[in-house]
């Protein structure tokens, strides 16, 4: 049966040249799990928006939406989930956020309490039901805000991009929740994502949006065979179809890590060898740790317990690690903002105490946080870049030029003079990346870069953090995304219990490991230890390529 | 530490004003004694050894009261020493001391009360009053740490690229103010995506309902009769003069008429009402224990 039908929308925002949106036809079955992906700006929150009557933009609409064969659509039959987990919670205790919808229905508080403890104790919220919002971690806010929607008993879930803002362990659990509501309550979703490697295998179909406009709409295997290798969707596909994309056979498309395993071993023995390593960088030390001991209050718990490392100029250093583990603590301290208690933090040679003022961040170090938003504080992109270039010591005169250049470097010439706060992720970030480059750093300090941004913006990332480490900065950065930093990193270090564990190279780093580690290694593993990304296990397949 | 808290809000509320009336307005000896005997207690049983922390502060200012009295006034017809030519009269001193003891029940009383009344009970018993209100209170208290965390992220990114971050005061004031400016941005922007979140779960509809966690139970009732006729007896004792109580000139016997004791009775078994609680409840949680 079909429960929504979407007959020729086209959309137009009021003074845009052009279709947000421009003839899209799709349904959607009832029970279906419906993914619809896509590169930032394509078109898919405007999408999704549309399909929810109250959350609908202003502009020129043509087209039918028909709800069950109707046009009717009212609040409690599309539940919508949104990607900031934070900005979505209403009010400030988790019960009352459960209630807050039923509450609006006019529902009786005898109905409220039953409705309420049934989907806590679905989600599993009965542990924190009477916690306060605030005190949540964003994986139960996520599910939170999940949770409130289905209380409210949807016949269809739209999600837009709802795992963001969310760590990969938080994100995996979350879709794994989506997936378990699709399978045991028969819910339709319609889910836009950006992070395919766990959603795509489980969809039952896949929309793929393109400036306004679906080119593909079929079942995930069938996508990972029609998708061209360069469009810019194709990073974001999980790492089996990248690597089956790039060998010549005849086999169907893998998804899963499972099944790219299986066709690995299918097909290749594993007898060639890993092509060489790659030279580690062997410049001046830029930023030394030596014995580092912190805590954020006398009586807390130490966070960092003798970290030690060393990062060159002309390095990409990353710092991986679970939550609370001290990653970010780490890079706070070589920051300057956190003073550790114990132990000597070196930056170019001298202690960090010996830089007074702001000397520590001019010409120095430069620290890009996790929420690039905070960064800015004025009005357009380029006021905020003229603030700096300002606090440089740049003559005025010079600044237009002096910002020109670097936005052209940046590949955002064209925002210089939109608000920070409209833009998309990706793009909020190359911003705040050119205002802290602004200062001229040595080091480059980045704190979770691929958070809330799509696999074509991590693209453009990795090109511009290569570029950097190239003219001799060097680059530290803490992440989750151990697939990024595979691919970026000269090396790689693993920090546990406030303890750096080991530092190496991603090909030994990540052949030791055989949990925390990217998708093509665990595919790849039993062929080629050290194959850590998807074009080295492509390179490794074709050298052994005859036997195809 | 449980069982006062877990009691209907409606009959924490009205307990709390019943208490806090009588210890209030009423400036006589016994029922001031009966408050702070109560107090003591209750915030003792709420906060076990953690109470024992502020007894230096209320020692002291219980000092600073009862000397400030008669230092300052000299009404009374028994002096007892003369301080730069002024009399320091006995009745000053007493007075000084009820002043004290008035001052630290009260205080006791309402630390107990902001222990036990939390916001959502606030919030559960005048949002029926005022329907929206309730909503608006939860929002401020969801929105309120959410804007200092971010405002405190702000800062920080702006100090890690030593931007106005220097110690002298008009990078200071420069630094907060732009903190600000980029925190309003901030806000609008939180609360465009927090109300979209609100109308697609239907906000704005009619006949919206006020849901609440709290139950009133048959016990809840009979603690609130009781309470209420406490408070009722020391009320009607004030409408007969018999808790009137003056210290100048002389300061007055205390009344022990069967009258007089019944109202202090009353009052001091509703000051002790919550410690009584709290000990029924240890002294059956001990009984089961001993069961199991």
């Amino acid at each position: 049966m079909e429960l929504l039908q979407v007959e020729n929308l086209s959309f137009r925002y009021p003074k845009a040249e052009r279709d947000a949106l421009h003839q899209i036809n799709f349904s959607v079955n009832a029970g279906e799990f419906i993914l619809l992906c896509g590169v930032s700006g394509c078109g898919k929150t405007t999408l999704l928006r549309l399909l929810k009557k109250e959350l609908a933009p202003v502009g020129e609409k043509s087209g039918r939406i028909l709800y069950e064969s109707k046009s009717l659509n009212s609040p409690e039959k599309a539940g919508f989930v949104q990607q900031n987990p934070e900005s979505q919670i209403v009010t400030d205790k988790v019960w009352h956020e459960l209630a807050f919808g039923l509450e609006n229905m006019g529902a009786p508080t005898e109905v409220i309490r039953r409705r309420v403890g049934e989907m806590a104790s679905f989600f599993g919220i009965e542990g924190w039901f009477r916690r306060k919002t605030d005190e949540l971690s964003g994986g139960q806010k996520q599910l939170l805000n999940l949770a409130s929607v289905m209380v409210m008993q949807p016949d269809l879930l739209i999600l837009d991009e709802p795992t963001g803002q969310l760590d990969p362990i938080a994100a995996a659990d979350f879709i794994s929740t989506l997936q378990k509501i699709n399978r045991e309550l028969g819910l339709t979703i319609l889910l836009a994502e950006h992070r395919l490697e766990e959603v795509f295998p489980i969809a039952d179909r896949v929309l793929v949006l393109e400036n306004g406009s679906v080119i593909l709409d079929d079942k995930p295997r069938e996508i990972g065979r029609k998708l061209s290798p360069c469009h810019p969707m194709f990073y974001a596909m999980p790492s089996a179809v990248r690597i089956r994309q790039g060998l010549e056979t005849n086999d169907p498309y893998p998804l899963t890590v499972r099944e790219g395993r299986e066709f690995l071993e299918r097909n290749f023995k594993g007898d060639t060898q890993m092509p060489t390593e790659p030279k580690l960088p062997e410049g001046d030390t830029a930023a030394e740790l030596k014995n580092v001991w912190f805590r954020y209050e006398k009586d807390a718990p130490d966070v960092l317990r003798g970290v030690s490392l060393k990062v060159r100029c002309g390095e990409v250093f990353c710092i991986l690690g679970g939550n609370g583990a001290g990653k970010t603590t780490a890079l706070n301290v070589i920051a300057g903002l956190d003073r550790a208690y114990r132990g000597k933090v070196m930056i170019g040679g001298r202690t960090i105490k010996d830089y007074k003022g702001g000397a520590l961040y001019r010409n120095n170090i430069a620290l890009l946080p996790q929420n690039p938003q905070t960064v800015f504080v004025k009005e357009t992109v380029r006021a905020d870049l003229a603030e700096i270039s300002e606090a440089m010591g740049i003559p005025k005169k010079e600044h237009k030029n002096h910002i020109e250049k670097i936005a052209a470097k940046l590949g955002i010439s064209n925002l210089l003079d939109r608000h920070p706060y409209d833009l998309s992720g990706g793009e909020q970030q190359k911003c705040a990346l050119a205002k802290v480059l602004l200062s001229n750093p040595k080091i480059l300090l980045l704190d979770e870069p691929t958070k809330g941004i799509d696999a074509y913006a991590k693209q453009n990332l990795q090109k511009i953090l290569r570029g950097l480490s190239q003219n001799g900065k060097a680059v530290i950065l803490v992440t989750h995304d151990v697939e990024f930093a595979a691919e970026i990193s000269d090396r790689c270090a693993f920090i546990f219990d406030g303890e750096i564990l080991s530092a190496d190279t991603p090909q030994k780093f990540f052949a030791e490991n055989s949990f925390y580690t990217t998708a093509a290694n665990r595919m790849a593993r039993g062929l080629w230890k050290n194959a850590v990304t998807c074009e080295q296990v492509i390179e490794c397949c074709r050298a052994e390529g005859a036997r195809l | 530490m449980k069982a006062f808290a877990n009691i209907h809000p409606l009959v924490e509320m009205t307990y709390f004003m019943s208490v806090l009336i009588v210890s209030m307005f009423f400036s006589h000896p016994v029922l001031q004694t009966e408050a702070l005997i109560g107090g003591i207690l209750f915030c003792a049983a709420l906060q076990g050894k953690k109470a024992a922390r502020d007894i230096g502060f209320y020692l002291t200012l219980f000092l600073m009261v009862a000397v400030t009295n008669p230092l300052f006034s000299h009404n009374g017809v028994t002096p007892l020493f003369f301080l730069n030519g002024n009399p320091v009269t006995l009745e000053a001193v007493l007075y000084g001391v009820l002043l004290a003891v008035t001052v630290i029940g009260v205080l006791l009383w309402c630390k107990a009360y902001g222990e036990i009344m939390t916001s959502d009970k606030f919030l559960y018993l005048f949002g029926k009053a005022i329907p929206k209100l309730s909503l608006v209170l939860s929002m401020a208290l969801r929105f309120i740490p959410a804007y200092l965390r971010q405002s405190r992220r702000v800062s920080r990114a702006q100090k890690a690229m030593g931007l106005y971050s220097g110690k002298s005061i008009t990078d200071r004031v420069k630094n907060q103010a732009r903190v600000f400016i980029a925190m309003i941005s901030w806000s609008l922007e939180n609360a465009m995506e927090t109300s979209a979140s609100m109308k697609a779960r239907g906000y704005g509809k009619k006949g919206r309902t006020n849901f609440s966690l709290f139950r009133f139970y048959a016990s809840d009732g009979v603690l609130l009769c009781l309470c209420l006729l406490l408070f009722m007896i020391p009320i009607m004792g004030a409408a007969c003069g018999i808790t009137r109580f003056t210290f100048y000139p002389r300061v007055d016997k205390i009344e022990t008429t069967p009258a007089a004791i019944v109202v202090y009775a009353a009052f001091g078994m509703l000051a002790l009402l919550p410690f009584i609680l709290e000990v029924k409840e240890a002294i059956v949680w001990n009984c089961y224990r001993s069961k199991i």
